[in-house]
């Protein structure tokens, strides 16, 4: 089980604040993400975006071994899991690795550093990500990664068992350090004391696999979070999106996951109601025909998603829109309202 | 010097007579010929997909299944024919219909029962067709092939996509009366083979269609 997060601290208008967003492998509890796959900063009554204004994001490594992984093999695969978020068309992301320090991976030091922290506290947490943000415009200031070395470690091409891969995870985190929130693209069974991840179409799922599995690719679903964030005009012009409403006995559903599904390109992108009139947009479609399909939050913790605030309701069942919906180019599928019944 | 005039004269009479053979005078070069009525085009597999989410190992979960198929359905058809000789005649088509896209979704992760999720399809065809025409009497058997351009729009109009399309076929005319001009009926079997078209998998479909109407030869 892994856990990731972030924080902020206030200097001037900045504020400091903790998330820790989780990717476990047998339980997920974790402070809130703020919405669909991004992180927020409440503005009075609206919310900004977390996200870097300035490139490359140069970030620092912590030179601390741990058994199985040396500091330039943490570093190598950080490096790794940038390349995988920069490689991502239309965003512009890049980063640049600062050089080894001897300072741990917290907030405060206006460097970006990424590192190993013996946490036996967390133990389930596999990694937290904090930030330093400009809490009038979102802008991150200062992101730092720690990977918590209570648990086994590896580096191994094909992962290891019994040890959790550092790309896999790393990769995670770094899509918080951008500003993704989690995803709920994912299946998960409880057992005695925890819960396991059956599957999961998204690096940003908060829950890892079992140690000894790899997740080093970001999905459709985590390109389109990451895209609503930095994505440009190009994005924007060729991609699509399709917005509706969930609703139970006549009134909006909070907290309901929305699947749009691809089925020409096997592609899923989902998102949550967030409103109190069950409403919500999917972006970052690939244009055409999609299959859509709601269901309960319900294979995780609600908190590692969504604000206490947010009363989500998770008692009704699966169900699927009842028309094909084909997302425009460069526009929105409308009126897409799905009706759900209790369980 | 006399023979030699009626000889010349009486193929020309000949030919000014009205047509008094057993079988309705063919068309000749230039005729036209204007049909319309409706079709039926049959359905075929649009596709089908698993909705997987990556696991540790090397089998995917499923979280659904969807099986996409193309439902066969009624449409209305035009023609406007011209005859290049007494057998051969050029035409240009026009289809139209509206066919159910429907997807079938099954084996859902969480037990939700099967449902079927349906779209609208917008179809245009246009092409052009020549036509080979056997025979000579009421009944005229034909054999036809041509290609075309096939348009197909989602019911949001929000979707377009387009292809080259062929065909082949034939039929026969039942024509009516016996004047130069008369209506007939068409009866006409057809093969179209696209290799685009709003369905969950592109590649190259062969569609079979039956057009019946009215035809008007003049």
């Amino acid at each position: 089980m892994t856990r990731r997060g972030g924080s902020a601290a206030s200097a001037r208008h900045k504020r400091m604040f903790v998330w820790t967003v989780v990717v476990a492998a047998m339980f997920a509890s974790a402070p809130a993400a703020d919405a669909y796959l991004k992180l927020g900063t409440r503005i009075g009554t609206g919310i900004a975006n977390l996200r870097f204004n300035r490139f490359p994001v140069r970030y620092f490594v912590t030179n601390r071994d741990v058994p199985g992984v040396t500091a330039p093999q943490l570093q190598q695969a950080v490096e790794r899991g940038f390349a995988s978020w920069a490689a991502i068309p239309n965003t512009g992301l890049s980063s640049q690795f600062a050089g080894f320090t001897g300072a741990p991976p917290v907030n405060g030091d206006n460097a970006n550093v990424i590192g190993f922290s013996t946490r036996p506290d967390l133990d389930r947490v596999l990694g937290s990500t904090s930030f330093t943000v400009d809490t009038i415009t979102g802008e991150i200031l200062e992101a730092d990664i720690f990977l918590n070395s209570t648990f086994a470690w590896s580096v191994a091409a094909a992962g290891e068992p019994g040890r959790q891969d550092v790309e896999s995870i790393a990769l995670h985190e770094i899509g918080h350090l951008h500003g993704l929130g989690h995803s709920m693209l994912g299946e998960t069974e409880l057992f005695a004391g925890g819960r396991r991840v059956l599957g999961a179409e998204a690096v940003m799922f908060p829950i890892a696999f079992a140690a000894g599995g790899i997740n080093r690719t970001p999905r459709a679903d985590d390109i389109a979070g990451l895209s609503d964030i930095y994505g440009n005009d190009q994005f924007r012009n060729t991609t699509g999106s399709m917005s509706g409403r969930v609703t139970k006995n006549g009134t909006g559903v909070v907290g309901a996951h929305v699947i749009a599904f691809n089925p020409a390109t096997g592609k899923m992108i989902a998102t949550f109601t967030l409103s109190d009139d069950g409403a919500f947009v999917i972006a970052g479609l690939e244009p055409g025909l999609h299959i859509v399909r709601v269901e309960p939050l319900d294979d995780a913790d609600t908190a590692s998603f969504l604000e206490a605030s947010f009363k989500v309701d998770a008692d009704f069942k699966v169900a699927y829109y009842t028309r094909i919906v084909t997302v425009p180019r460069g526009g929105t599928a409308r009126n897409v309202d799905l009706t759900v019944t209790a369980k | 010097m006399i023979g030699i005039t009626l000889l010349l004269v009486l193929p020309a009479a000949a030919a000014a007579q009205p047509y008094r053979g057993v079988h309705p005078p063919p068309p000749h070069k230039g005729s036209l010929e204007l049909g319309g009525g409706v079709f039926w085009a049959g359905g075929y597999d649009a596709g089908s997909a698993d909705a997987n989410e990556t696991t540790a190992g090397t089998a995917p979960l499923t979280l659904f299944v969807v099986d996409g198929r193309m439902k066969s359905g009624p449409g209305a058809a035009v023609q406007v024919g011209v005859y290049l000789g007494r057998r051969v005649s050029a035409e240009a088509t026009f289809h139209y219909s509206r066919p159910i896209l429907q997807a079938r979704v099954t084996s859902d992760f969480e037990s939700a029962p099967d449902v079927n999720v349906d779209g609208t399809v917008t179809s245009y065809l246009m092409a052009g067709s020549l036509l080979y025409h056997f025979g000579r009497g009421r009944l005229v058997p034909f054999v036809s092939g041509g290609g075309g351009y096939l348009r197909q729009l989602n019911e949001s109009n929000a979707d377009l996509l387009t292809s080259p399309e062929i065909h082949g076929g034939g039929g026969v005319k039942y024509w009516m009366g016996r004047g130069s001009r008369r209506f007939g009926l068409r009866l006409e079997a057809l093969a179209s083979a696209r290799h685009k078209g709003i369905a969950f998998e592109q590649k190259r479909r062969i569609v079979p269609s039956f057009v019946a109407g009215i035809a008007y030869l003049f």
